[in-house]
């Protein structure tokens, strides 16, 4: 993934400054920061969701993301929020959410999960479509401590197991430590990488 | 529930028998033997259920563009804005002038007839499906673009859920506003259906037949309401219950 971005910014006010960013396949990032100094923009540019910046974005396959919030279909089950948006078959879909350790939950519906598991739904969904690319924002913010951990244990195991780049926004240098991932930090105004 | 249907029937009989003019009050008991004699004839039911393909018929297609022109309306600004004062019009355009106009374009037919029905419903319809289309979540939509999601299932699973109140609502409030407006196109201009009956018994002064069939008429609506939309609504709601 090659990420050249040379400026964005919010109705004239520049967010963000060079940013020059080239991921090898299985290469693990992690962008540190203040809250409000753009890893989130930064994050929505790199994933497609933002087209209006100066620069470039380019990537081979395919880039998943696990959101702030799980953002899962409160009308699908459990297993159709896996099936449905990655578009694989319900073995697979059944196979990553046995990974995850929400084995036999098939059937029930986001309201009917604790937040832990429909974070770790999350997670299972984002890595069905065998991605090239994971972008993470801020997983794990808002879980208790005991929660938080077991996420970065799952998360890491499923990185080992595949071959997947990682993008991974944080406000916690032991979470990147713990992903194995190279840290940067996003910092000035307008905000650029640093090592 | 039965307590205030009955007290309504008893503060009916007794007007009626103050009034005692059975021509033009007459009592629930009088109303009853002509809705009894009229099904027996066959004709309360060929009338109702004509009345009731037309207003199936005016449903399907008043929903299928409401519902399309609200989504259209709730995501495009710029179509909205184009658009609006059309509907503003076609919201407060009488439903007798409507009829009449389609009557004199189209003809005294069954099309003009429908399309009476549905250019009357539209507006409303629109109206309510482009609130709903205005408050969908705009991270579901960032999900289903990074999943690459097909327009078709994204329509499916993650738009059409979203609008299902929206849409269950317009239905409601559309089916009662149909049938009141078919039954004045059946009036102004077929041979046929409730309406027709309506003009009919109108013209006769026979007013316990009047009755009958707007009675029979609500008791359809009320089964519809009660076996296929309640019913619906209940399928289409279950992902709201908690977790045990």
């Amino acid at each position: 993934m090659d990420i050249d971005i040379r400026a964005k910014s919010f109705a004239g006010r520049p967010v963000l400054g060079p940013v020059r960013l080239t991921l090898a396949q299985g290469q693990r990032v992690a962008i540190l920061g203040p809250s409000g100094i753009g890893k989130t923009t930064l994050l929505r540019i790199v994933a497609g969701l933002d087209a209006d910046f100066d620069g470039t974005v380019s990537e081979e396959g395919r880039t998943t993301v696990v959101f702030q919030e799980p953002t899962l279909l409160p009308w699908r089950t459990a297993l159709e929020n896996i099936t449905l948006p990655a578009g694989v078959t319900p073995e697979v879909a059944r196979g990553l959410m046995a990974e995850v350790g929400l084995g036999g939950k098939d059937a029930l519906y986001p309201r009917q999960l604790s937040l832990g598991q429909q974070r770790r739904l999350a997670l299972a969904r984002a890595f069905a479509p065998s991605p090239t690319t994971l972008l993470m924002d801020e997983p794990f913010a808002s879980l208790d401590a005991g929660t938080a951990g077991r996420m970065l244990d799952l998360t890491a195991a499923l990185l080992d197991r595949s071959e997947v780049s990682l993008i991974f926004v944080t406000h916690d240098p032991a979470e990147a430590t713990r992903l194995k991932a190279r840290a940067l930090t996003l910092s000035g105004s307008p905000a650029t990488l640093n090592a | 529930m039965v307590l205030s249907l009955a007290a309504f029937l008893g503060l009916w009989a007794v007007v009626a028998a103050i009034v005692a003019e059975p021509a033009t009050m007459p009592g629930p008991l009088r109303v009853w033997t002509v809705l009894v004699d009229e099904a027996a004839s066959g004709r309360l039911l060929t009338n109702t259920g004509i009345t009731l393909l037309r207003v199936v018929a005016a449903f399907v297609v008043a929903m299928g563009i409401g519902v399309a022109l609200g989504l259209v309306l709730g995501r495009s600004g710029r179509t909205d804005r184009w658009l609006n004062p059309w509907l503003v019009i076609l919201v407060n355009m009488p439903a007798l002038v409507v009829t009449v106009l389609c009557y004199i374009w189209i003809g005294l037919n069954e099309v003009a007839a429908v399309a009476a029905v549905v250019i009357n419903k539209v507006p409303l319809v629109t109206v309510m499906v482009r609130e709903g289309s205005r408050a969908l979540r705009p991270d579901l939509d960032d999900m289903a673009l990074i999943f690459r999601m097909p327009t078709g299932a994204r329509l499916r699973h993650v738009v059409l859920p979203q609008m299902a109140p929206y849409i269950a609502g317009a239905a409601r409030a559309g089916l009662s506003l149909i049938w009141k407006i078919v039954l004045v196109v059946e009036f102004l201009g077929r041979s046929s259906g409730v309406g027709f009956q309506i003009h009919l018994n109108f013209s006769m002064f026979r007013v316990a037949h009047i009755l009958a069939y707007a009675f029979a008429f609500i008791l359809v609506m009320l089964v519809i309401e009660y076996l296929i939309l309640r019913p619906l609504e209940r399928h289409a709601g279950r992902w709201r219950q908690d977790g045990h």
